[in-house]
């Protein structure tokens, strides 16, 4: 008998007598179940990607054409029917609307893209440091020293915002990238996390390298990070999403427009004066490319890494 | 070198007997925690003894410190029909989100369990909220909300329902925002009821179908019961994150229309940065992280699972 067989056998049910009949019964049952479950299917997939490609093709066609067909809801509604990319061009700073109104959209990117990739490095370094003391090396007292770690995850980050403000301009940091940095290089979550990862890696290894006159360093770079590499690769997704997508920390802590970060200035630049819908599509599209793409790409460590910590990113 | 190396044989000096090779590892060991040691106290720690302080004296961004104050803020907030009102809209919020919320993604997770190709892209498409940012889906949404030009009349103009208003009308305003925040994060919680699921040893339920029981009978009496654990900390820490929405707020709605979605993050943030007061600000932010803390610990009590497997 093969696996499987023997995995669906009690499914068949205790009704040998009427085999057959029982069958028909169950693969019209299970013929009802997947239409339902398809139709099913059909509706999420509405319900969580229409707004995508409302915003997706709302950047993609003229202002007045988003409107226009509104009423009755059809195809139109959505899908473009002339093709521009205009709105894309006003938010670069390309097109002579786009200048007029001062809007410069590479320069909230980039900022992003440099907070984001200091964060991530830093981050990464520290935490593994310190995700690797924890896991594995000897220290008196290691355990106070993980509850003063593990109780800052208690600590409601946007609840609290008012008061690391107080702290980081008492630093002379606000306004500034450090401000946008420094609070971030060091996560209580992706310690935990990764401490996980590593203490599935065998102690002998270790052992063995103290024993061929490694340090500490040595062991965690030739042995620990590249066997904990998945723990770490997760690690890295999930604090580029949240530095991403920081609003609230940028938002308060820089008041040079030149500094901001791309979802402070989505917010900001496109529906504070006079709304353009084509431009905050266009700009919302262009905030949440990077992450949705990194996402598609590398969905498997997403998910375990939600699954691991809990943590929204 | 030779020199040590005499010494601690002949007279072990103080010096030598404490930088012994063991308290050397102890010390290289403990460099490797430092920078996030100091990553915490600074900007974790720091801050709420910074905001305990500012919170007994008259403190703002330009003037700096004024006069003690004593418990004035305090007792201040608890005069403010302000507070009491932000402080009830979070409730209502983290009331009807939480518990909405959890119940579709265990729906969800259940659902969008199989192993197969289709459902794999349901499950990303789900996820595909998650990672976008609060503020993009708030954009989205607040334009999606719109009365006259929004997509969601537009669709239910199709049923022959007429343009709604949401943001705009003080008893919608709340469940809106709620509605859509929602939608952002089940795929959130789901994932992490999906990994709970998996968790669960598959013996179970093959012995349960052995013995005749239904799947909804399965669910309640097998499922249910060993996710506890998973469902109590997805309770937990959603009502932790709901008690903090701000940014749908502060790019939906402002607090209004007539304060009711002025949830309390959003008010401490007027505060501090549209009133200057952050002496005041920051006595909330205390009584928000106590109450948080407290919630949390209340939570953890009543959802502890007695079931090992």
């Amino acid at each position: 008998m093969k696996l499987d067989e023997l995995a669906s056998a009690p499914l068949s049910g205790p009704s040998i007598a009427s085999q057959t009949e029982a069958e028909a019964i169950s693969s019209r049952r299970n013929l009802l179940g997947s239409i339902v479950r398809y139709i099913l299917y059909a509706l999420l997939i509405f319900i969580f990607i229409v707004p995508f490609l409302w915003m997706l093709f709302g950047s993609l066609r003229n202002e007045a054409e988003i409107f226009a067909y509104l009423y009755p809801f059809s195809w139109k509604t959505i899908f473009p029917i002339e093709w521009t990319l205009e709105s894309y061009l006003d938010i670069f700073g390309i097109s002579q609307e786009g200048m007029n109104a001062g809007l410069n959209f590479q320069r909230f990117l980039l900022n992003s893209f440099l907070v984001s990739a200091a964060v991530v490095l830093s981050s990464l370094v520290f935490n593994t440091m310190a995700a690797y003391f924890f896991a594995r090396l000897k220290f008196p007292f290691k355990n106070v020293l993980l509850l003063f770690v593990i109780a800052t995850m208690l600590v409601p980050f946007q609840a609290t915002i008012v008061p690391l403000y107080i702290v980081v301009s008492a630093l002379h940091m606000n306004n500034s990238f450090a401000g946008l940095v420094f609070p971030w290089y060091a996560s209580p979550f992706v310690i935990f996390a990764l401490m996980q990862f590593m203490q599935d890696i065998p102690f002998d290894l270790d052992e063995a390298a103290i024993i061929d006159g490694a340090s500490y360093f040595q062991i965690l770079r030739k042995i620990i990070v590249p066997l904990s590499m998945t723990g770490i690769i997760t690690m890295a997704l999930l604090e580029f999403q949240f530095v991403w997508n920081l609003f609230y920390w940028p938002l308060i802590v820089i008041n040079n427009p030149k500094l901001q970060m791309i979802q402070v200035a989505i917010a900001t630049q496109t529906t504070q004066t006079q709304t353009f819908w084509g431009r905050t599509f266009a700009g919302s599209v262009v905030a949440s490319l990077p992450v949705i793409i990194l996402f598609l790409a590398l969905q498997k460590y997403y998910v375990q890494g939600v699954a691991v910590t809990g943590m929204k990113g | 070198m030779a020199n040590a190396a005499v010494a601690s044989v002949s007279s072990p000096g103080l010096w030598p007997r404490i930088w012994n090779s063991k308290n050397r590892g102890y010390f290289v060991a403990f460099l490797f925690v430092l920078p996030a040691l100091i990553n915490f106290f600074i900007f974790r720690y720091l801050p709420i003894l910074a905001a305990l302080r500012a919170s007994f004296w008259q403190y703002s961004l330009l003037g700096g410190y004024g006069n003690f104050n004593g418990f004035t803020h305090y007792v201040n907030m608890w005069n403010d029909p302000l507070f009491w009102k932000s402080m009830t809209v979070t409730v209502l919020f983290a009331v009807m989100k939480v518990p909405l919320q959890v119940m579709l993604s265990l729906i969800l997770a259940v659902f969008l369990a199989r192993e197969d190709r289709l459902t794999g892209i349901v499950r990303g498409v789900v996820f595909i909220p998650v990672v976008t940012s609060v503020v993009v889906v708030s954009i989205l949404w607040s334009m999606m909300y719109h009365s006259q030009l929004g997509l969601i009349n537009s669709f239910l103009s199709l049923f022959g329902i007429p343009p709604q208003t949401f943001l705009t009308n003080p008893n919608r305003a709340l469940p809106a925002v709620t509605a859509m925040m929602i939608w952002k994060e089940v795929g959130f919680s789901m994932i992490i009821l999906m990994a709970g699921l998996k968790g669960i040893p598959v013996i179970y339920r093959e012995a349960a179908i052995v013995d005749g029981a239904t799947p909804l009978q399965i669910f309640f009496r097998i499922t249910l019961p060993l996710l506890k654990r998973v469902i109590m900390f997805v309770v937990v820490t959603q009502t932790i994150f709901s008690f903090q929405v701000f940014v749908p707020i502060y790019t939906m709605t402002r607090g209004g229309p007539l304060d009711s979605t002025k949830v309390i993050v959003y008010y401490i943030y007027q505060y501090g940065f549209r009133f200057q007061d952050m002496g005041y600000a920051s006595a909330m932010s205390i009584v928000t992280l106590l109450l948080l803390l407290i919630i949390s610990a209340i939570q953890m009590r009543v959802f502890r699972s007695d079931v090992e497997y």
